[in-house]
């Protein structure tokens, strides 16, 4: 396989817990600081007194209009981030072949728990007829593009915990094929009533910080924001002057078929999505200074992660970033893709916050302090429900 | 370059799979705990696959581009009933795991044994277009051989009672509301060459947005992608060249669908 195309990245944007930009969001990796509370302000659940997830911090969310979910609002203000930094507006790439393709974990009917209460329990009004029309017509990725005046191709990706990692890789893939000459991409998610006393009922969120890979690991913390980040094509890049934060440089997914909620134990699908994107990259495990995992910290993500970077990535630096942004579900490829652009970027690799005491059995001892890193190449990956896996191939701007 | 689309087998379902259907592909008894909406999306997978004459022991790098607009509704509904009637503390985990979208390609992918890519789209009515660009890219890729390109839609209790009072009210995202909702289901196999079993060939496959929110194409008695499917399923049945069209709710979609003459 030839390696592909070098899709550089003009600008990124973060919001989440332990930031609210890039460079806020990369300091709070490195220094373990992040927002972690009771989600009883968003979520009526008999759980919010005992279950903490990482939010977004209520300063970041004031001015959000009423008839913008949280996903829509977190992921426009990641997304007005990343054409800051790249120094152009949306306008200015209206003439393009602009496409816009987001990560999330479902449908938002996820979010529509109220308005179904309502309707079930007698109590519907037009307010909520109001909120059934908005969430037919606002598909999250059609609306971004409506926001910023784009009219190319649109994708709204609901691999569940890999829509944002399949968002990047998809829309390199946009580039490559000729079928856009940018794309704004990534992921978006938000606290909501389905996702948290769900992940809970499956006995797999736990009330303490989460401790990824440790031997004492009691499960994941949820968590929300977005991360949004612009592609264009090379020539694109070199005609606008546009700046290079990274590039992506390859992309895999592959099934598991094996459980409706738990990876295959030996993460064969996830070792299939990390060769892909490596061949498609060119590149192989030495070049690496890092994986940045999936790490949630469950009993079964950890095993098969560990396993499948100890068979395809071995030696590669493991870094966990979800005990500073918790699990953001479709947000969750994305915001880590970022961290790890900027990771390269600032030639600095984080501890893996959380992590305690090794596991033996996982044969895995993940980043345990902030270290310098010289090579310039690194991969992110996601796992999620249903057997999908997905990585991505990410370099600095200066990578060879 | 993106390639054109070489469709070699297709099966579309508009209402439920019932176990007969099922018998001759599957122990339907692996079927019991799945939803509707998934036993209808797993039927025409099956029968497209069969069509396409790729046998069970072939498939394992097959992809998944799956097209669900607005999710596994059902499951959705049932977890949320769950929370509202039992409380949260005795919700139903199972009902959440199935309300992912990835319930449905899971379901698919385990039964048929295919662990290729695997990418779902869930965008209301531009869901089918979104997984057909999907499976383009794949292919471009060459991440897989071939891709298994499926679309589900579920009935939305919800939304059809509303409807029942206010039937002009979500025009036009939904299409002669006062006809019962119906789930609909197709799956069609394509590739990036002919094969044996080539029917037909799809080529200038667009999805653009337009700010003309207008419906500009008839409507059919669906919502969401199931649109499509049906409307992609006609052209696909005249067996002549046929050019899909559809413009509603600041969606266009299109392409041009002909036979496959074999050399």
């Amino acid at each position: 396989m030839m390696p592909s195309l070098k899709i550089p990245v003009a600008g990124m944007g973060l919001l989440c817990a332990c930031g609210s930009d890039v460079s806020s969001a990369f300091d709070g990796a490195l220094t373990g600081r992040a927002y972690f509370a009771l989600p009883s302000a968003r979520v009526s659940s008999t759980y919010t007194s005992k279950f903490p997830v990482f939010m977004v911090p209520p300063a970041c969310c004031t001015g959000k209009p009423a008839d913008v979910t949280y996903s829509q609002f977190f992921f426009i203000q990641a997304a007005k981030q990343a054409f800051a930094q790249a120094g152009i507006t949306p306008q200015q790439l209206n003439a393009k072949r602009v496409g816009v393709v987001v990560g999330a974990s479902v449908h938002p009917s996820f979010h529509c728990f109220e308005i179904y209460k309502n309707w079930k329990t007698g109590h519907f009004t037009a307010a909520d007829v109001d909120g059934l029309y908005d969430y037919l017509a606002s598909p999250l990725a059609q609306w971004i593009s409506q926001y910023f005046g784009f009219s190319g191709p649109f994708q709204t990706v609901v691999t569940a915990c890999a829509g944002g990692t399949d968002a990047v890789g998809l829309a390199k893939s946009w580039i490559e094929t000729g079928l856009c000459d940018a794309v704004l991409c990534g992921g978006t998610d938000e606290i909501s009533q389905s996702p948290y006393d769900g992940f809970i009922r499956l006995l797999v969120s736990t009330p303490q910080r989460c401790k990824p890979f440790s031997k004492n690991r009691t499960g994941i913390n949820l968590g929300e924001g977005a991360a949004a980040l612009l592609l264009t094509h090379p020539q694109l890049a070199k005609d606008l002057r546009l700046p290079c934060q990274g590039y992506v440089l390859g992309y895999g997914n592959a099934a598991d078929g094996f459980h409706p909620t738990a990876p295959q134990p030996q993460g064969l699908g996830l070792q299939r999505a990390f060769a892909f994107a490596m061949r498609q990259a060119g590149l192989t495990s030495q070049d690496l200074a890092f994986v940045n995992v999936h790490g949630t910290a469950s009993q079964a993500n950890d095993l098969a992660e560990a396993t499948a970077c100890q068979a395809i990535l071995p030696g590669v630096p493991v870094w966990g970033s979800k005990g500073v942004t918790g699990h953001t579900l479709g947000a969750a490829g994305a915001v880590e893709a970022v961290l790890s652009l900027q990771a390269l970027k600032e030639r600095m690799l984080p501890a893996t916050v959380g992590f305690e005491e090794p596991d033996e059995s996982l044969h895995l001892i993940p980043t345990t302090q902030n270290t310098p890193i010289v090579k310039r190449f690194a991969v992110s990956d996601s796992l999620a429900f249903g057997g999908c896996n997905a990585a991505v191939v990410l370099g600095a701007s200066d990578a060879a | 370059m993106l390639p054109d689309l070489y469709v070699n087998g297709f099966a579309c379902l508009k209402g439920d799979a019932d176990a007969a259907q099922c018998a001759p592909y599957l122990d339907v008894r692996s079927l019991r705990r799945a939803e509707a909406v998934s036993k209808n999306a797993l039927l025409c997978a099956c029968q497209a696959l069969e069509q396409a004459r790729i046998p069970a022991q072939q498939r394992a790098d097959t992809g998944i581009s799956l097209a669900m607009g607005a999710g596994a509704l059902s499951s959705t509904i049932k977890f949320m009933d769950s929370i509202i009637e039992d409380g949260d503390e005795l919700s139903s985990p199972t009902a959440f795991a199935n309300s992912v979208h990835n319930a449905t390609a899971f379901l698919i992918s385990s039964l048929l044994k295919i662990t290729g890519p695997c990418l779902v789209t869930g965008q209301m009515d531009a869901s089918f277009a979104g997984a057909l660009l999907t499976a383009q890219q794949l292919l471009a890729q060459k991440m897989c051989p071939q891709v298994l390109v499926t679309a589900a839609e579920d009935v939305n209790p919800l939304l059809a009672q509303v409807l029942q009072k206010e039937p002009n009210r979500f025009d036009p995202y939904v299409y002669q509301p006062q006809l019962p909702p119906v789930r609909v289901a197709g799956a069609l196999v394509v590739s990036a060459a002919p094969t044996d079993a080539t029917q037909a060939v799809l080529k200038n496959i667009t999805l653009a947005r337009t700010d003309d929110t207008a419906a500009h194409t008839p409507p059919l008695p669906v919502s969401s992608c199931a649109h499509s499917v049906l409307l992609f399923a006609d052209g696909l049945q005249t067996q002549k060249a046929f050019d899909l069209q559809e413009q509603f709710a600041g969606m266009i979609f299109a392409l041009h669908g002909e036979p496959y003459v074999h050399p």
